[in-house]
């Protein structure tokens, strides 16, 4: 760890905008955050549901290879050989049984065992291939959603996700019988906490479709899970009401069983927010590539107990609502990218919806308020070091 | 090739030439125009990565007449105003072409789509792919797109999307 230099405010609504923009603290970020005591989203089982299907991804740079083996259990693995540490896939996803590294000939199994290598009486003395199988992270799975941590000191995952396991199971349908529908992936031109400072304030003001569909909603309630300042929001469903300005009404359609909280967004700390509104169940994995550039995959659901009908309806809702190009979500790429360049001056950035005293955290919010986002933003401030000013 | 498949030819290069021309305009309703007024009417804009695992979730889901007519109101007037405005320029390439039936052809061709948002001014690619098209014959021979799929090569956008591709 290095001790970096910023100076904090007093207020709790106060975040200073170098926070964004600084590569000493992106570099800081990587070590304390992103490769330290935290758990990160990387999959959902769904997206491999057959012995032998995989899917690699890349962790704020570090190459993940996760997979089902043959026995239908999934593992993750570092994606790189572990001879000389090349990557070993290089495909987004697909099935294989064997994994051969092209560069020497070493090949390991689903379950990551080094189960070939060539000329090995070669070797060093006592070389043994079960001492060569392809080296792990941890990780562990909640209801399907599978977390890597990169630190052997994180806490258990359970401990970890806190209060938001309720809201987190719900949203994965209640029991993770989740069926992927694809993905959309896209970059932003904006540090990652930008991406994930989104708050409840500007969604009836930014997305003019609320306003001219009728469509209000500011009836939930946000809640802070545990000291790390994870957000869930529940909120009853409200459907659109009036005369609307769209000819195809079905995409606005709420199509499931229970609108009484039938909108839900958890956002865990550091990057990861999925939500489920109307019939859109979306997780979105997201990791920095560097200070200014944060990489999103929009990965979209069914129920693996839906109709023809319902995933037909899930699918052009998922690909129409809330992604990068969405009518209710376009908007927030944009602002992420203009909230980036504010940054790069002077000052503070200030909360104020929903917040009643600077000089307090608290935890249970009103849907629209931004205030929501000011625990996660204390543990930030604490995980950095970053020394409080004194009230 | 036959003087007729050559005139078909540039008739399907107009095609194309229209919808580039409508869409670096940014005329909603000159896009709109380019496709067949009928119900079936539709555009798609997904990653080839999407589609060659079999998923048809996309960019943009228009699957009927109807959409096609809401992604005009997205652009003109859900979205007005609150995002940083880009220029594009589509190049095309027609690739290939055949007949389905007697008033319907099957087009590829190539795209490649730079775009300059208005505040930097930097130029790059926005997305680069293939058209697979479905194109209506009318009686008088005049052509328009029944189905349009633009197959993203480029799986992850560089930026976010408010015109099609």
């Amino acid at each position: 760890m290095t001790d970096i230099k910023l100076s904090w405010p007093k207020n709790y609504n106060e975040i200073p905008k170098e926070a964004f923009v600084r590569e000493d603290i992106y570099a800081e970020e990587v070590k304390r955050i992103f490769h330290g005591t935290e758990w990160h989203p990387v999959a959902h089982e769904s997206e491999l549901p057959n012995p032998g299907d995989f899917k690699t991804y890349r962790l704020a740079g570090v190459p993940l290879l996760i997979g089902r083996d043959v026995d239908g259990v999934v593992r993750v693995f570092y994606n790189a050989c572990s001879h000389r540490g090349n990557q070993l896939e290089t495909a987004v996803m697909g099935n294989k049984t064997e994994f051969e590294c092209p560069y020497h000939r070493w090949l390991f199994d689903s379950k990551g065992d080094l189960v070939g290598c060539p000329n090995p009486r070669e070797f060093l003395p006592g070389f043994n291939k079960a001492d060569y199988p392809l080296a792990q992270p941890r990780f562990d799975i909640f209801f399907g959603l599978i977390f890597v941590t990169i630190s052997a000191e994180t806490e258990a995952l359970l401990d970890y996700l806190g209060d938001s396991q309720n809201c987190l199971r719900e949203l994965l349908a209640g029991d993770g019988r989740l069926k992927l529908l694809g993905y959309q992936k896209v970059r932003y031109d904006t540090n990652w906490k930008s991406y994930t400072d989104n708050d409840g304030y500007h969604a009836p003001l930014l997305h003019q479709a609320f306003k001219m569909l009728n469509w209000q909603g500011g009836k939930g309630r946000q809640y802070t899970a545990t000291h790390r300042g994870h957000i869930c929001f529940e909120s009853a469903l409200s459907v659109a009401t009036g005369p609307s300005v769209l000819k195809d009404k079905s995409l606005i359609e709420f199509k499931g069983q229970d609108p009484a909280v039938g909108s839900r967004i958890v956002s865990l700390f550091p990057t990861f927010v999925s939500t489920k509104h109307l019939d859109v169940i979306n997780l979105r994995f997201a990791t920095p590539i560097d200070a200014e550039t944060v990489e999103v995959h929009y990965a979209y659901f069914a129920h693996q107990d839906d109709d023809e009908e319902m995933v037909r309806h899930r699918l052009r809702q998922s690909s129409n609502l809330l992604g990068p190009c969405g009518l209710i979500s376009m908007e927030d790429a944009s602002v992420f990218h203009r909230i980036h360049i504010g940054n790069h001056t002077p000052g503070s950035a200030i909360f104020q919806k929903g917040v009643h005293d600077p000089l307090k955290l608290e935890s249970e919010f009103l849907q629209n308020d931004e205030s929501g986002n000011l625990p996660r933003w204390e543990y930030y401030r604490s995980v950095m070091g970053f020394k409080r000013a004194a009230a | 090739m036959m003087q007729a498949d050559i005139s078909l030819e540039a008739a399907l290069n107009a095609l194309l030439l229209a919808d580039a021309h409508a869409l670096d305009g940014k005329d909603m309703s000159g896009w709109l125009g380019n496709y067949a007024e009928e119900e079936a009417a539709s555009y798609y804009c997904r990653s080839a990565e999407n589609s060659e695992h079999g998923f048809a979730l996309g960019f943009m889901y228009d699957d009927c007449r109807s959409r096609l007519e809401d992604r005009v109101t997205f652009v003109n007037d859900i979205w007005a105003g609150t995002f940083q405005d880009y220029r594009t320029r589509h190049f095309v390439q027609l690739t290939s072409f055949d007949r389905i039936d007697a008033t319907t052809l099957g087009m590829r061709s190539n795209f490649s789509v730079f775009m300059t948002p208005k505040d930097t001014g930097i130029t790059q690619v926005l997305a680069a792919g293939q058209y697979l098209d479905s194109v209506r014959q009318g009686k008088n021979g005049e052509l328009k797109l029944l189905s349009r799929r633009a197959e993203l090569d480029t799986s992850v956008l560089p930026r976010y999307l408010v015109y099609p591709i």
